[in-house]
């Protein structure tokens, strides 16, 4: 079981909190849903370079010059290792009674594949459209963006958490209401 | 070099949050079932440090600021359909890719709709725009709204609230 993180919010916290200030002294704050948009271009490039030039989002978001990738996209990629070499190193990979399934929903929703992957796919479409209209996601907007005190990402922390609470206590019900 | 450099960030950024357990399904629905604040702390933790290591950075011209437009009204529509979004799959966009990293099928999925989502939005972004020009105030912060002139003075009273927030009030709820 995960019942526990290895490290406390404490010490996460504040590592995260330098890890973050020492992006921004050395190239720019800290954010990840940008590197979707890149991923895209990359992508659609490759398959209809024309198109995809003349889509003015992905022009104007993509690593325009060369149509690849570049510092931002490197670091969420680094997210990508170094989440995996934490969660093997600390014995937590694939640690799941079922890997698409996480305990808390499989006891609520019962023990449905299909629908977990479904409502999994379903979220990060909303996510990530979500995001790109804000102009940034949790990283972006919540942590660099209120960290830099800007108005906006205040705004779009309290919708945020808003509507997430909102949708969780519609998903969880019976638990909300004990 | 910069590849490199965002690479090896990038990395340490990603083990301290799988440590810290922000890819936990169980722990993100518990912060928005209001019952277990852990990744509520570490995420108020993490803007406590960060809002007074930037300022303190301003302060000898050394932070590389990147200050978001603010839109009221496009933001907090996008802030509501992402809360769905957040709610639903128990992952944000960068959660998804640490918990890829782990082995979560769930989250690969959730991965794949994200950039499905951020693909779906360069193609509808030309009707879109009103939204993002109305009600824009521009790069505004805190600090330009109240005319201090050094963001210090907020950031370090901020950061303040918020670490009396979450020692001192935000308590877990069990059931």
């Amino acid at each position: 079981m995960q019942d526990s993180p290895v490290l406390s919010w404490k010490v996460a916290g504040l590592l995260l909190g330098l890890l973050v200030v020492l992006a921004t002294a050395l190239v720019k704050p800290f954010g990840v849903s940008t590197q979707y948009v890149v991923t895209d271009a990359i992508v659609l490039h490759k398959a209809a370079p024309a198109a995809t030039e003349s889509n003015e989002y992905l022009n104007k978001y993509g690593e325009k010059s060369d149509w690849g990738i570049g510092y931002g996209w490197m670091l969420v990629f680094g997210m990508f290792l170094g989440s995996g070499i934490a969660a093997m190193a600390t014995k937590r990979f694939r640690q799941r009674e079922n890997p698409a399934m996480p305990a808390m929903w499989k006891e609520q929703f019962g023990d449905h594949k299909a629908k977990r992957l479904l409502q999994a796919f379903i979220g990060g479409l909303l996510l990530l459209f979500g995001a790109r209209l804000a102009g940034g996601c949790t990283s972006g907007h919540m942590i660099s963006g209120i960290s830099q005190l800007t108005v906006g990402s205040f705004l779009f922390g309290a919708s945020i958490f808003a509507s997430g609470i909102l949708t969780a206590r519609t998903l969880y019900r019976k638990r909300a209401s004990s | 070099m910069k590849l490199l450099l965002g690479l090896a960030i990038g990395t340490a950024i990603g083990a301290v949050m799988q440590l810290g357990g922000a890819s936990s399904y169980r722990k993100i629905l518990g912060s928005l079932l209001l019952k277990d604040m852990t990744i509520i702390k570490l995420i108020l933790m993490t803007i406590a440090v960060t809002t007074v290591g930037i300022y303190a950075l301003d302060l000898v011209d050394m932070a590389n600021m990147d200050i978001k437009p603010t839109y009221v009204l496009g933001i907090v529509i996008a802030g509501l359909i992402f809360g769905v979004g957040f709610a639903i799959s128990g992952y944000c966009p960068g959660t998804c890719v640490l918990a890829s990293a782990e082995g979560k099928t769930d989250a690969m999925f959730t991965l794949l709709g994200g950039l499905i989502g951020a693909a779906l939005y360069a193609v509808v972004y030309p009707w879109l725009a009103p939204l993002i020009s109305v009600s824009n105030f521009g790069e505004i912060t805190l600090a330009t709204v109240f005319h201090v002139s050094n963001g210090i003075w907020i950031a370090v009273p901020f950061s303040a609230i918020l670490l009396l927030l979450i020692f001192r009030v935000l308590k877990d709820r069990y059931e």
